[in-house]
């Protein structure tokens, strides 16, 4: 018994919209159909939820998974509001394998719906920001990934030009994905990216996401109920994840996160090493923290991530893909942040069309979640996956 | 990049503290730094919190007043601020590692552009509050070595 026991059977999205024209539970019940369409599951079969509660729209309410499941009529004997940020997509299908294993449920919806630009219901986070970081108007993501770039800068270096080759890069693949955000299927350079405007020095707009509205999910069920329904499946073959990396340590190396150990468990337990990796499709809510993730799962030495970037081609037909459908940074971040595990799956099971990769031997897919006082994220998460037999 | 760094030491703030760091707020009446203390440990720790990150126990929290002398671990720029800050920018924001061995972070003042830099030394500037508090601003430390 292990997630490994559990099987991805099938994948939905809607498009990226940079403001969307329909409500939330529209575009969920939309990602219903269309999982119930693809697999050929009865509604009632669906027994379990797990929806993202990184979510604008509904992550106000303690309520969140319970009113969806109202809204949809769904009944189920698992029901989970997974609240670990952006880690949240790769955490509801570890979550959901789980519940699986324990027997909890059979027949898992991976829920992540949300309109965080068309309708915003506030935050109330309770963290150490009104105190410490508000009172100085540090401009939240941005600010925080501003402190970090420049530590790096100072410990390693930054290469703006191979900050600039991976927005490029991301940006070529959501010119290939017809889901991804209108407004950002626009080609850009290297040029444009050192050109454009400074957000929180030295994050510039384009090492930013852009938000934007979605929705996308996945049915999760047993390997032996897949094999019997005779559906493609992609394979959870290793997960791991880390909140608070050395919480209870002052002065720590920023550059370094808690992916040291998720990346490290997540690729143990799949039988991997990173040099097995085929496809990478890390968290991207800013350019540099792709490269404080490829020294972290040690596809370089931590201080070579920029030279991996310039010595590498990441291009959906290179050595390491990266982000193959433009990650969230040329896709927008909608859909609670799912996008990259979305298209992860999407690969495994060949359906990539014109940005298909060459080898689906496996992919690996990580998760940020949440920023800390003057570190890097809270939250670490990896997910390796292999297509099913 | 010739930039002029504004301060934001007008914009108006309302600070909601929680209990357990109230001596921290209470301190800067006095224009002092206190900082938290692991007397197992023997380390200070910021922000605080209702326990020691070191032990996971409160009892072995004590505070202490410190210099507030540092040196500058990261900044950021501004160039677009929360509503509150809007019209300010370009400011600065650094981290300081203080000479106790905690970052603390806060805005930056009296500092030209071209002189903000990592490694830079740096001491409190006491802004009043409203409230009889005082927000701690970072300057640079000109006579320190």
């Amino acid at each position: 018994m292990s997630l490994r026991d559990s099987a991805i059977v099938a994948y939905a999205e809607t498009k990226v919209m940079k403001k969307s024209d329909r409500d939330v539970w529209v575009l969920a019940g939309e990602i219903l159909e269309a999982l119930l369409d693809k697999t050929g599951f009865d509604k009632a079969e669906i027994d379990g939820l797990a929806m993202s509660g990184l979510t604008g729209t509904g992550g106000a309410s303690m309520f969140w998974a319970q009113s969806t499941c109202d809204m949809l009529g769904l009944e189920v004997g698992f029901c989970e509001q997974v609240h670990t940020g952006g880690c949240s997509a790769v955490g509801a299908v570890a979550r959901a394998a789980a519940a699986i294993d324990a027997g909890m449920c059979e027949v898992a919806l991976c829920l992540y719906a949300d309109t965080h630009v068309r309708e915003h219901n506030g935050r109330n986070d309770r963290n150490y920001r009104r105190d410490w970081t508000d009172p100085y108007g540090l401009l939240g993501p941005p600010g925080a990934f501003g402190l970090l770039q420049r530590a790096y800068d100072a410990k390693f270096g930054v290469d703006l030009h191979a900050l600039g080759k991976l927005a490029v890069t991301q940006r070529n693949h959501a010119l290939m994905n017809e889901l991804a955000c209108e407004e950002l299927r626009v080609p850009i350079t290297v040029e444009d990216y050192l050109n454009s405007r400074m957000i929180a020095d030295p994050i510039r707009l384009l090492d930013c996401v852009m938000l934007a509205d979605g929705a996308a999910g996945l049915i999760v069920t047993s390997r032996k109920r897949a094999k019997e329904k005779g559906l493609k499946s992609v394979i959870p073959i290793g997960y791991a994840e880390r909140t608070n990396f050395l919480g209870g340590e002052n002065l720590v190396d920023v550059t370094r996160s808690g992916h040291e150990i998720a990346g490290t468990k997540a690729l143990k337990t799949a039988g991997l090493t990173v040099k097995d990796v085929r496809s990478f499709h890390p968290y991207d809510d800013f350019l540099i923290a792709l490269v404080i993730q490829f020294e972290a799962f040690g596809f370089c030495e931590p201080g070579q991530g920029m030279a991996f970037v310039r010595d590498t081609d990441l291009s959906y037909k290179g050595t390491l893909p990266l982000n193959t459908g433009g990650g969230q940074i040329s896709a927008g971040q909608a859909a609670c942040s799912s996008h990259n595990l979305i298209e992860a799956v999407r690969q495994l099971m060949g359906e990539a069309g014109e940005r298909q990769v060459r080898d689906t031997t496996n992919a690996l897919v990580t998760g940020i979640g949440w920023i800390n006082y003057g570190r890097n994220w809270g939250t670490s998460a990896a997910l390796a996956l292999v297509p099913g037999e | 990049m010739a930039i002029t760094l504004h301060d934001t030491l007008d914009v108006k703030r309302d600070i909601k503290h929680y209990d357990f760091g109230l001596p921290f707020w209470d301190g800067t009446r006095q224009k002092k730094l206190m900082i938290q203390y692991c007397k197992v440990a023997k380390k200070f720790q910021h922000f605080p919190r209702p326990v020691s990150i070191f032990t996971g126990r409160r009892r072995d929290i004590e505070w202490r007043e410190v210099s507030g002398k540092g040196t500058i671990f990261s900044f950021t720029i501004a160039h677009r601020g929360p509503p509150a800050f809007q019209g300010k920018e370009p400011y600065a924001v650094a981290s300081v590692t203080l000479d106790v061995g905690v970052n603390l972070i806060a805005g930056v003042v009296n500092c030209a552009a071209e002189d903000l830099t990592i490694g830079m030394k740096v001491k409190p500037y006491w802004q009043p509050l409203d409230n009889g508090e005082h927000l701690l601003f970072w300057q640079p430390d000109r006579d320190a070595a």
